[in-house]
């Protein structure tokens, strides 16, 4: 609400507003001068009667006040200016309805929630759409009239405007929010369309939510604004906004077993105590109470039991007041039950000079039942054997001759398997190269001794604590791998480091101590020394039970499973590569319905409408990839961001503004305002100067 | 001429205008004081008043004129009486003469022509009247003024005799009303010297917020000084009862109000109400008698009233 001044010299009429000021403040001073001994009581008396005065003369002051602002501002031609003057629709004669049914349109008036599944009565779309047809009813007749309603695309119910009403009120009865983000911009370009560049008026019935959805359609607004249009905002909304939002779900493995750690938004005014449930792939629930502060955000988190299927989970959260966005879906790789093929390459005649032996009490201590590992110890020739659907690590401990397996291994790390070699007296540098030289991260030289036997041996260096190997040491016992000291180790011929092959931890003369390499989506790990006390003391040290258990975890969660993981969004392309042109993928929604798709070059291409878990199989195979698929955050957010009025304000500040001429009520006021001070003054009573004259 | 006594601290000169005051004034307060001890002929202070307290077994070197010797002739004891001696009763008129006592328009006793009619005049009578009305019944007299124009001095402590009477009528004489009283650091100075259960008169127009100076009292009160406030004011002006709006104006501070008295009257009565009864609640609080001196009232009336029978009987309370 803006005042304008027709007449702006007249303002200086406004210095004539302290005269009744001074008026009121002016006092005759007595000429005759009188000796008085009992000026404190005399001053006492002057205050009491300014308090009784001041009671008494107020009234009149305020009224002398008025009449000449009144006066005043009537004499300038003042007149007012508010927005959303714009009483009647289709002056235009040419209006386009642009309705909002993303995800955000279904929040629920007074969170009534949600019953048997369906989506409780009072929605804003609902609201938007009974609205937007009350104002269709009420066009004149001659008005052509277009509808667009939107989420994540923008969709014209005609090619161009029309006079049908029927088939209009018809579409908009069918419309349901969806679980979409918000095109507006798309949408106004649709409404521009079929205005055809002539004037019009784009009625939008919207609950302008979210920070960007307005702010990404200025330049669509301004369009229709240049054109000669206007985007009138028929704004619908619930005050305050109440929603929560899961904006995030991930698994992060640790030690003792992953966890589920889930990030949620309160919107909302008030502290919120939701019920979540984490629903795993193989359909385990576990209950969880999330504490969200009002505007705040909160995390919470559970714990994945020691097995656990991989696949897509969801995390769900009651909440009553926007129920389309109360689950996210988050990948899970398989854990816990690592099926570890050790292959015992040298027996050895005593336990420390056994690496089964230490192998076994690290990753299988009490048979397994604590890690969850299952450990299989097999000689060289179990390997024959192989089978990639049940191991998904194998160890190879100081095994002499790997050249009788080397294509079932370079074919089981191919397929998303994970090798483990250390070293030892038997390991044969040109036995490895020849057998596993396609796998390895470069051509192995012969051992190497960087310190004699009786000496205390080379430490490891400080591992780098991003690395995801290393990620359950970032708080503490980091320190514990320089106490690992080795006096024989591995050496590489001509290592180098690149996208796929990386140096993850070296001795303290910088020769590499743990060296990675992928190969599609397997790896081959190798550890430059001995896991027995044959060339080094790892056994010993404290670090070597959780690096070993970690090594085969990430190894096996990872790598175990080859089923691509993929995040995606409802609305928007999800592209899965596909590994050959030959297969016949298929998509299987949520619920397990096929879902539409199609193949681009080398990728299968699909567009998921709603949330969750979604699976790309091949027809007579296993699982290709899995998607999860979750709503925008930014849909989420139920808060009203930059609205469409303040943006026509600025491109055009007389746009959707009224303006009323206030100089004649003024005249009026400061007429009236001048009677009455005159009665007052009249009845102003004889003594009523006090004591003062 | 006459030169001030010996013990203050600077010179004054007196003129024959101002003995001609003094004698003027003496006569007056002597007139007064004759009327009020009409029909008492006893003096307190002939001889050496002592009374009979108890006895004494003798001891070696007393007096002995004090053995009783019937006492020794009947039980063969000697003994010694032992006497009670009166004490004197100090008084000490404290005159407030700050300026706004220079007003006033019901004060007519023609002691001084240049304060005729006025508060100021009306308490320089008043304070003659009671020293010598003191001095007469025996008291050593003292006078302290407060505030004041004119004289060198302002404390002249009590004492006896006609010479120090004469001084004190010649200081009344020559003082003219003025300057600020302060009257709590003026109270808070003169209380802390005061003799200790001595008689004190205030005799004072109190204009000064009650709220400030009415604690200072409590320093006659902790030396025991049997406080009388004579609290002098003029009818008219606490009637305010002047016909036109003026610019009313105070001797004392210089400053000014322009008042229509028409319309102020009925609140000015009540305000006077209210501060009589917070000076009377202060003055009784800290031991005081609160005594109202209205300038258009006689002043033996107000001696007689006030002070009379009360220090006829003083003496023998104490």
């Amino acid at each position: 609400m803006s005042f304008g001044v027709a007449a702006p010299l007249a303002l200086l009429l406004s210095a004539a507003l302290a005269l009744p000021v001074l008026a009121h403040m002016a006092r005759q001073v007595p000429r005759d001068r009188q000796a008085f001994g009992a000026m404190l009581l005399l001053q006492r008396v002057v205050k009491r009667l300014k308090r009784r005065r001041r009671v008494k003369d107020l009234p009149l002051l305020l009224v002398r006040l008025l009449a000449l602002v009144a006066l005043v501002l009537a004499a300038t031609g003042l007149d007012l200016t508010y927005p959303g003057g714009v009483p009647e629709y289709g002056g235009s004669g040419r209006v386009v309805l642009v309705v909002d049914r993303s995800m955000s349109m279904g929040a629920v008036r007074g969170g009534l929630g949600i019953a048997d599944g369906e989506i409780a009565s009072s929605t804003l779309l609902q609201e938007a759409t009974a609205r937007a047809t009350e104002t269709l009813r009420q066009l004149p007749d001659a008005v052509q009239v277009g509808l667009v309603f939107y989420d994540d695309q923008a969709v014209k119910l005609t090619s161009e405007l029309t006079t049908d009403r029927g088939r209009l009120e018809a579409a908009l009865q069918g419309l349901t929010p969806t679980y979409g983000g918000s095109d507006l911009r798309g949408a106004l370009l649709e409404a521009r369309r079929l205005l055809g560049g002539e004037p019009g008026e784009v009625l939008l019935f919207s609950d302008e939510a979210g920070p960007e959805q307005v702010r990404a359609a200025q330049s669509e607004i301004a369009a229709l604004v240049e054109q000669g249009s206007s985007v009138l905002p028929q704004r619908v909304f619930v005050d305050p906004p109440r929603n929560v939002a899961l904006l995030a779900a991930t698994y992060g493995d640790g030690l003792e077993g992953g966890q589920v750690r889930f990030r949620a938004m309160n919107y909302g005014p008030d502290p919120m105590e939701l019920p979540c449930e984490v629903t795993l792939p193989d359909g385990a629930n576990i209950r969880v109470f999330a504490d969200l502060p009002p505007m705040g955000e909160g995390e919470e988190g559970i714990t994945i039991p020691n097995e656990a299927q991989g696949g897509v989970g969801e995390v769900r959260c009651e909440d009553p007041d926007l129920p389309l966005d109360d689950a996210r879906y988050f990948h899970l790789p398989r854990v816990g039950a690592s099926r570890v093929l050790v292959v015992d390459g040298d027996p050895g005649d005593t336990p420390i000079r056994s690496e089964v032996y230490f192998l076994e009490r690290a990753l299988a201590p009490w048979g397994g039942l604590q890690s969850g590992l299952t450990l299989d110890v097999t000689p060289p020739a179990g390997l024959l054997e192989l089978d990639a659907e049940e191991h998904r690590v194998v160890f190879l401990a100081n095994v002499a001759d790997p050249r009788p397996y080397g294509p079932r291994l370079v074919d089981f790390v191919r397929r998303g398997g994970a090798v483990v070699i250390s070293g030892g007296d038997n390991v044969t540098a040109d036995r490895y190269n020849a057998a596993l030289g396609a796998i390895l991260p470069a051509r192995l030289r012969l051992p190497r001794a960087i310190a004699s036997v009786d000496e205390e041996g080379v430490p490891l260096t400080l591992p780098d604590a991003q690395e995801d190997l290393f990620a359950p040491f970032r708080r503490s016992g980091r320190q514990g791998f320089t106490r690992v000291k080795a006096h024989t180790v591995l050496t590489f011929d001509e290592l180098v480091e690149d996208d796929d092959t990386r140096v993850l931890m070296r001795w303290d003369n910088g020769l590499p101590a743990l060296v990675e390499r992928r190969v599609g989506a397997g790896r081959v790990l190798v550890w430059t020394t001995s896991v027995d006390m044959g060339w080094s003391d790892l056994p010993l040290q404290a670090v070597f039970m959780p690096m070993m258990q970690r090594m085969v975890g990430v190894l096996g969660g990872d790598a175990g499973s080859r089923a691509l993981r993929i995040d995606g969004v409802v609305g928007r392309r999800v592209e899965v590569p596909l590994p050959d042109l030959n297969v016949d993928p298929r998509v299987l929604g949520p619920q397990g319905e096929e879902q539409p798709s199609r193949i681009e070059g080398s990728t299968l291409v699909f567009t998921p409408e709603r949330p969750g878990a979604f699976e790309v199989q091949l027809a007579s195979g296993p699982s290709l990839a899995w998607v999860a698929v979750n709503t925008l955050p930014e849909e989420s957010d139920v808060r009203a961001g930059m609205s469409v009025e303040a943006v026509e304000r600025d491109l055009d500040p007389e746009l959707l503004t009224q303006r009323v001429d206030l100089a004649r009520p003024l005249w009026a006021l400061g007429l009236l305002a001048m009677v009455l001070q005159a009665l007052l003054q009249l009845r102003r009573p004889e003594g009523h100067t006090g004591g003062e004259p | 001429m006459a030169t001030a006594p010996a013990g203050t601290e600077a010179t004054a000169v007196w003129d024959a205008e101002t003995l001609a005051r003094v004698r003027h004034l003496h006569l007056r307060a002597r007139t007064l004081t004759d009327a009020l001890l009409m029909g008492e002929h006893r003096s307190r202070r002939v001889g050496q008043a002592i009374e009979f307290a108890d006895y004494q077994e003798y001891l070696p070197g007393m007096d002995l004129r004090g053995l009783d010797w019937r006492v020794w002739g009947r039980s063969d004891r000697l003994v010694v009486k032992r006497f009670e001696t009166e004490t004197e009763l100090p008084c000490t008129v404290v005159l407030d003469l700050s300026g706004d006592l220079a007003t006033g328009t019901e004060g007519s006793h023609s002691v001084r022509p240049d304060l005729e009619g006025s508060k100021a005049g009306y308490a320089l009578v008043l304070a003659a009247t009671l020293l010598y009305f003191l001095h007469r019944h025996g008291e050593p007299v003292g006078l302290e003024i407060v505030a004041g124009d004119g004289v060198p001095h302002t404390s002249l402590p009590p004492r006896g005799g006609r010479n120090h009477l004469q001084l004190l009528f010649l200081l009344l004489a020559s003082v003219r009303p003025g300057g600020v009283a302060k009257l709590r650091e003026a109270l808070v100075r003169v209380g802390s010297r005061v003799r200790r259960r001595s008689w004190v008169a205030l005799v004072s127009d109190g204009m000064e917020e009650p709220g400030a100076w009415l604690p200072a009292l409590s320093a006659f009160a902790r030396r025991g000084a049997d406080l009388r406030f004579f609290h002098v004011y003029d009818p008219r002006e606490w009637r305010l009862g002047f016909q036109q709006p003026a610019l009313f104006y105070s001797p004392e501070t210089g400053e000014e109000l322009a008042v229509d008295p028409a319309g102020a009257q009925q609140a000015f009565e009540e305000v006077a109400r209210e501060y009589v009864d917070e000076v009377r609640g202060g003055v009784v609080r800290f031991g005081g008698r609160y005594l109202p001196v209205p300038t258009d009232r006689e002043l033996a009336e107000i001696v007689q009233a006030a002070i009379l029978d009360d220090v006829r009987v003083g003496r023998r309370g104490r």
